[in-house]
C-alpha cells in the first residue's frame, strides 16, 4: 500500500444509519439543558466516521441517542429503512437483542465488569441473547478474539489482568461477537499511547476493509482518526459545524471552529499542513476577547462567542448547508462566512501578540 | 523556616534547579527495580519533557523528584534541588518545598480540588498557609493569579465550585495554585493529556510564557511526542526503566539516534490526517522487575544485534548535551534510520508480522 489511500467513497444508494433533526433534551422544563439540537447524520456502509469535538459536546450523547440509551425529545433515527427511535416494547427489544448496533464504551477499565473473565464479556451478549449452545457461544468468543488480534488463552483472563490497550480489544471483541452491522467506538484511544492508539486504529480500519462494517470513531482527539477515517462530523454544542470526506475537511475546511480543532492539534512535523486552512495558525482563529466558556447568545450561531470573524448575520444559526460545487462529495459547512473567514483568518499576524 | 516567606521576586535562582543523579527506584518493597540509573537536570527557565510509553517510569522519576513516592516505593541515588541535597529529607522538609518551592500539576484536576470550597478560596488557602498572607491579600493575590492563569472574570470564577468549572479551567486553577508562590520548579505530569485540543493548545502556551516571563524550571511529563515537541527545549526518552536517549528537543525530532525513539517518532502524530497506514512498535516493553541483559528494548528493535545483548550498555556522548544508549549508535545503519525518519512518511508496516507478534502476547 502506499502512503496515501485515496478515500474509497462509494456513491452508493442509502444510508446504512440515518440520524434525522434530533434532539436530545436533558432535565425537565425550562431548566432542561439541549445536548444535541437538529442533528443530522449518515452513516453508509463500508465508511469510518470520525465524530469529533470538544468535552460536553454532545459526541456520547448522539451515539446513546443512536443506540436508544438517550430518549430524544424530537427528530428519527433510521437505521437499514426502519425508523428505530419509533420501536416501542417487543419490537424495540427485538431490534437490540439482533445486536445490529453495537456501542463500544468509553474507558474499557470502568465498563468493562472486573469479576467476569474476558471470555464471559465477550460472550455475555451472545447468552442473554439466547438460543446457542454453549459450545456455540465458545467457538464465537474465540473467533471475536481472534478478530481483535489476542488469542483465546486470554479468556481466562480478568480485566484487571490485562493491559489497557488489551481491554480496549476486549470491548471491541465484545461488540463483534453480536456480529453487527454497524460499531460505535466512544473515544477508542484516548487512553492510549501512540503504538497502542495505531494498533488499535489499524484493527477499525481492517474491520472496515475486511467485514466492510461501517464504524464511527467518537474523539475529542483528531489524532485518533489519523490515517483512517473515510468522512469526519464537527460537533459543537449540540450541533454539527462540518460535516465531509477527511481530506477535503482537514486540508480545506469551511467553518472557523474545525480549522481552530486543525491548528490546536499539536504535531511532530511543523509544516505539513497544505490547504489554506490547514496552514493557519492557532491565534489567526481565536477571539483574544471572547470567554471560550460562555455560550453564544439564543438563537445565533452556536461558535458566534468564540468566532474572530462572527458577523451581524451570525446573530441567526446557519443551516448545515452544501459546500458550493461539492455537492457529490457530501461536504456541507453551517457558517454563514464559510466563503470570506479564510481571507480574514490570512490576514490576522500569526503569532501572539506580545 | 516554615513561617519564613520566599523572596517576592529578585532574589538570584541557581542555573541548575533540578538535578537527579544515578536515579533508582524500587517497587514492592525493593522485589522490582522500576527506575534505573536516571540523571537529568532541569535549569530555570527550561522546560524539559519526559516522554515514553505508559509505565517507562516517567511518573516515578516525577514523584521521587517530588518527594511523593507511595509505600513500598523507594528511591536510591541523589537528589539535588537548588542546590540543596534533598534525597533524604524529612515529610517535614519536603512540606516546606511544596508550594512554596515546587509547584505540580497532574492529569485529573478535579480529584486534587475539594469539590465543596471554592475554587478561589482554595488558591487563597495556599497563599495564607505558605506565604502568610492576610485573608484580603490573599483573596486578591488569589483572584491576580486566576488572571494569570488565562481565566476571565477571575472574581467570578473564584467563588465557584470545581463541578462550576470545565476541565480545562480546573486545570488553569491548578496551575495557579502551583505558580501561587512564585516557585522555581513546577513538575507537570499528562496535565495535558485529559483535556481538549484547543484547551491543550492554550495550556502549552500558558507553560511557556510562565516559563519565559517567570524563569520557571519545568519538568513536563508526557506520552505524546508531539505536545513534547511544541513545548519542550530538552527531550529525554525512557524505555522500560531508562534513559536512553536525552538532547535538545529539536535534534532529538529531526535526528534520533536510538531505534525506540526512531520508532516513537514514525507512531506519533505527523499532523496529516489523510488515509495512510499506520505503523505499530511490536511487542510489549519487558515488565517491570523483568531480568534481560543488556539492552531493554532488545526484543523489539529492528536493528538488534548480537552486541545488543552481550552486557550493560551506557550513554555514548553524542553532542554537547545529546545522548543515547545504543550499542550500535555509531553504526551507520542506525543514522541513515535517523534519516528516514526525518525525511517523515509513515511507511507502509510489515503488519501482519507486527500484528501477530502483537498478538501473541
Amino acid at each position: 500500500m502506499t502512503a496515501e489511500v485515496t478515500a474509497a467513497t462509494t456513491v452508493s444508494a442509502a444510508p446504512l444509519l440515518e440520524v434525522a433533526d434530533i434532539d436530545v433534551v436533558l432535565g425537565h422544563g425550562w431548566r432542561g439543558n439541549h445536548v444535541l439540537s437538529g442533528v443530522n447524520m449518515k452513516v453508509w456502509p463500508g465508511e469510518i466516521v470520525g465524530l469529533v469535538g470538544e468535552t460536553g459536546s454532545g459526541k456520547t450523547t448522539l451515539a446513546r441517542a443512536v443506540v436508544g440509551l438517550a430518549r430524544p425529545r424530537g427528530g428519527r433515527v433510521l437505521f437499514d429503512g426502519t425508523e428505530i427511535s419509533r420501536l416501542r416494547g417487543a419490537a424495540r427489544r427485538r431490534e437490540r437483542r439482533s445486536g445490529h448496533i453495537q456501542l463500544v464504551f468509553q474507558d474499557p477499565l470502568r465498563s468493562l465488569d472486573p469479576d467476569l473473565t474476558v471470555g464471559d464479556i465477550v460472550g455475555e451478549g451472545l447468552k442473554i441473547r439466547g438460543g446457542l449452545p454453549a459450545a456455540e457461544i465458545r467457538a464465537r468468543v474465540d473467533d471475536a478474539l481472534a478478530k481483535v488480534g489476542l488469542s483465546g488463552t486470554l479468556s481466562h483472563r480478568q480485566p484487571g489482568q490485562i493491559s489497557g490497550g488489551q481491554r480496549q480489544r476486549v470491548s471491541i471483541a465484545r461488540a463483534l461477537a453480536a456480529d453487527p452491522k454497524l460499531l460505535l467506538c466512544d473515544e477508542p484511544v484516548s487512553a492510549l499511547d501512540a503504538s497502542n492508539r495505531n494498533y488499535i486504529l489499524r484493527l477499525l480500519a481492517g474491520l472496515r476493509d475486511s467485514l466492510g462494517l461501517p464504524i464511527v470513531i467518537i474523539s475529542h482527539d483528531l489524532s485518533s482518526l489519523a490515517g483512517i477515517a473515510d468522512r469526519v462530523v464537527v460537533l459543537y454544542r449540540g450541533r454539527i459545524v462540518e460535516d465531509g470526506p477527511v481530506a477535503q475537511v482537514f486540508t480545506r475546511p469551511r467553518h472557523p471552529y474545525t480549522a481552530l480543532l486543525m491548528a490546536s492539534a499539536p504535531r511532530v512535523e511543523r509544516r505539513i499542513g497544505t490547504g489554506e486552512g490547514a496552514a493557519l495558525s492557532v491565534h489567526q482563529l481565536r477571539r483574544t476577547t471572547a470567554d471560550p466558556e460562555s455560550p453564544s447568545a439564543a438563537g445565533a450561531c452556536v461558535f458566534a462567542a468564540r468566532c474572530p470573524f462572527a458577523a451581524d448575520a451570525c446573530a441567526v444559526q446557519p443551516a448545515l448547508e452544501p459546500v458550493a460545487g461539492q455537492a457529490g462529495e457530501r461536504w456541507s459547512a453551517a457558517c454563514h462566512r464559510h466563503q470570506e473567514w479564510p481571507d480574514l483568518a490570512s490576514a490576522r499576524p500569526a503569532a501572539a501578540p506580545r | 523556616m516554615a513561617g519564613q516567606p520566599p523572596p517576592e521576586t529578585g532574589a538570584v535562582r541557581p542555573e541548575t534547579v533540578l538535578a537527579i543523579e544515578d536515579l533508582r527506584v524500587t517497587v514492592h518493597d525493593g522485589g522490582a527495580t522500576a527506575v534505573r540509573d536516571v540523571s537529568l537536570t532541569v535549569r530555570s527557565g527550561e522546560i524539559v519533557g519526559l516522554v515514553g510509553e505508559s509505565g517507562s517510569g516517567k511518573t516515578l522519576t516525577c514523584r521521587a523528584a517530588l518527594g511523593v513516592l507511595p509505600r513500598g516505593v523507594a528511591a536510591q541515588g541523589k537528589i539535588t534541588f537548588a542546590g540543596e541535597d534533598v534525597t533524604s529529607l524529612s515529610a517535614r522538609g519536603w512540606e516546606r518545598l511544596h508550594g512554596s518551592h515546587i509547584g505540580a500539576v497532574f492529569q485529573d484536576p478535579a480529584s486534587y480540588l475539594n469539590p465543596n470550597l471554592t475554587v478561589g478560596g482554595q488558591v487563597a488557602e495556599v497563599l495564607r498557609v505558605k506565604r502568610g498572607l492576610s485573608r484580603a491579600r490573599a483573596h486578591e493575590k488569589a483572584v491576580e493569579l486566576l488572571t494569570t492563569v488565562g481565566l476571565r472574570q477571575a472574581g467570578r470564577v473564584f467563588h465557584q465550585i470545581p463541578a462550576e468549572l470545565s476541565g480545562g479551567m480546573l486545570q488553569r486553577v491548578m496551575i495557579a495554585i502551583a505558580i501561587s508562590c512564585d516557585p522555581e520548579l513546577l513538575i507537570a505530569d499528562e496535565a495535558t493529556t485529559a483535556l481538549d485540543v484547543t484547551i491543550q493548545a492554550e495550556i502549552i502556551e500558558l507553560v511557556k510564557d510562565l516559563c519565559d516571563q517567570r524563569g520557571l524550571a519545568v519538568l513536563f511529563v508526557s506520552h505524546d511526542l508531539a505536545v513534547i515537541r511544541e513545548l519542550c527545549d530538552r527531550v529525554v526518552v525512557f524505555y522500560a526503566g531508562q534513559v536512553v536517549e536525552a538532547g535538545p528537543a529539536a535534534e532529538i525530532i529531526e535526528r534520533p539516534r536510538h531505534p525506540y525513539t526512531q520508532a516513537l517518532l514514525r507512531v506519533a502524530s505527523v499532523g496529516d490526517f489523510r488515509r495512510r497506514e499506520l505503523e505499530v512498535i511490536p511487542g510489549q516493553p519487558p515488565h517491570v522487575g523483568d531480568r534481560t541483559t543488556g539492552c531493554r528494548f532488545a526484543a523489539r528493535c529492528p536493528s538488534v544485534i548480537e552486541a545488543c545483548r552481550a552486557g550493560d550498555i551506557g550513554l555514548t556522548r553524542l553532542g554537547p548535551a545529546h545522548e543515547a544508549r545504543c550499542a550500535r549508535v555509531d553504526d551507520p545503519a542506525i543514522a541513515e534510520a535517523s534519516a528516514a525518519v526525518a525525511a517523515v512518511a509513515p511507511v507502509a508496516a510489515n503488519g501482519t508480522r507486527a500484528d501477530q507478534e502483537l498478538a501473541n502476547r
